[in-house]
């Protein structure tokens, strides 16, 4: 296992130059949380790895189209939703993870904790339905256009228009 | 990065887990993006060997070389890809062997339909000798060593180098016919001379690839085109006719050549088992 303890983006600069060690660097750093956050979009655990797989290969040979814009994370994850639809566009028949209908209890010391990092939002979400939830997760939060939540959450696109207007609506109501 | 905030253990393993609710979930995400110590908390929630086998995933993906234009129309059309890879390893399979091929019987073409009178013989003599040879120079350039960059992973593959000769052979051959096919529809009175090269191609192709079992392919290839050129030169001005070389005689000549190379070849091919002679 190599340790590294350049910085995200000296990494990526050394991974543009064809720098294999620094590449595993990166992928020891950030696979791991990459293949959770896509675990929890996609049920079928061999279609995640390969979406991981085509991600670091994408960091290989994109490292140079690298801009120094926003944090590495966010680009890595950029890069893997994005394949990950790709995956998802060519056989839809792997299956969506189903959203969870009964509400798991959020413990007092949780409820302060997101009180913390999202203030009145965290409760607003907590009560929009899971199918809105979904729409405002693939779009808001994690930077979908339209068409890409479609293909990821397996519904027409003009149902995630409708529903993100929804969610819209009932959150500036909830905040008001 | 305000690092004040910071996920506990428990949280982030109902979050690995996938059994925390979307909203907790969302919140973490946003957080993992700008905080590397909840990150590497996360990070033993995905078993070791997993990460290790992706790993070696990505590191064939990013050796193997990417695959060129040719393969991927091969892959395309269902070609088995060890075999796309071997095809496409060809020198004269590329983009720019079909490119110059298809300049040099274009210009030949061109000349033959704009050069005045004796001209216009002269183009269409040299398109069908081009036509003739092009497929030659591309068989010779598809095997042996030199030119074809897997000729020595070829020998020592477990393949019969036989299949392989005759793989790439014909390969080559259909595309080079399928150009001089094309280009032979730009001819000016398109008729039976547009085609007459075919055979005495097929001809020198054949006699190519059996001369290739006594010596180099490409000198193989040089003294079957050089004699190819006298012989269509010396009777062309014998009979001052351009496609002299193409009538009749020279057509029955080529079957003649296709049939008695191909004898000789099934009884050599044997040669290309040790390599082609070097």
């Amino acid at each position: 296992m190599t340790v590294r303890a350049d910085g995200d983006e000296a990494l990526l600069r050394a991974v543009a130059q064809g720098d294999r060690e620094a590449l595993e660097a990166l992928y020891r750093r950030h696979a791991p949380w990459l293949m959770v956050r896509l675990s929890r979009r996609c049920s079928d655990p061999g279609l995640v790895e390969e979406v991981v797989q085509d991600t670091f290969v994408a960091v290989w040979r994109g490292a140079g189209r690298y801009r120094g814009t926003g944090e590495v994370p966010a680009w890595i994850w950029g890069i893997g939703i994005r394949r990950l639809i790709d995956r998802l566009r060519r056989s839809p028949a792997a299956v969506m993870r189903e959203v969870p209908h009964d509400e798991v209890s959020i413990s007092a010391e949780d409820q302060v904790l997101l009180g913390v990092e999202h203030g009145d939002l965290g409760t607003a979400l907590g009560r929009l339905s899971p199918e809105l939830r979904a729409v405002v997760q693939a779009t808001v939060l994690d930077g979908l256009t339209t068409k890409e939540a479609a293909t990821l959450l397996g519904i027409p696109q003009g149902t995630v228009k409708t529903r993100a207007a929804r969610a819209r609506r009932e959150l500036r109501e909830a905040l008001a | 990065m305000t690092a004040a905030w910071h996920a506990d253990l428990q949280m982030l393993s109902a979050y690995a887990d996938g059994g925390l609710d979307d909203v907790r979930a969302s919140s973490i995400e946003a957080h993992l993006l700008s905080c590397e110590t909840c990150r590497d908390l996360l990070a033993p929630a995905v078993p070791a060997a997993t990460i290790d086998r992706v790993w070696q995933g990505v590191v064939i993906a990013t050796v193997a070389p990417h695959a060129g234009i040719v393969e991927r129309v091969l892959l395309r059309a269902g070609v088995r890809d060890d075999i796309a890879r071997l095809l496409a390893a060809t020198p004269s399979l590329r983009v720019s062997w079909f490119l110059a091929e298809s300049l040099a019987l274009g210009f030949a073409a061109f000349a033959a339909n704009v050069a005045p009178g004796g001209g216009a013989d002269a183009a269409l003599f040299l398109f069908l000798v081009i036509a003739a040879l092009a497929p030659v120079a591309g068989v010779a350039a598809a095997f042996g060593p030199g030119l074809d960059p897997t000729y020595e992973i070829g020998i020592a593959a477990p393949m019969r180098n036989e299949r392989l000769l005759l793989m790439r052979t014909l390969a080559v051959l259909a595309t080079s016919l399928a150009i001089a096919g094309l280009a032979a529809i730009a001819l000016p009175g398109f008729d039976r001379a547009a085609i007459a090269w075919l055979l005495p191609s097929l001809g020198l192709c054949l006699t190519t690839v059996t001369l290739a079992t006594w010596i180099r392919p490409v000198v193989a290839a040089i003294v079957v085109a050089m004699t190819w050129l006298a012989v269509a030169a010396s009777v062309t001005a014998a009979r001052s006719d351009p496609v002299a070389a193409f009538r009749s005689g020279g057509q029955v000549l080529a079957l003649a050549l296709i049939v008695i190379s191909a004898l000789v070849l099934s009884r050599r091919r044997v040669v290309y088992e040790g390599g082609v002679a070097a």
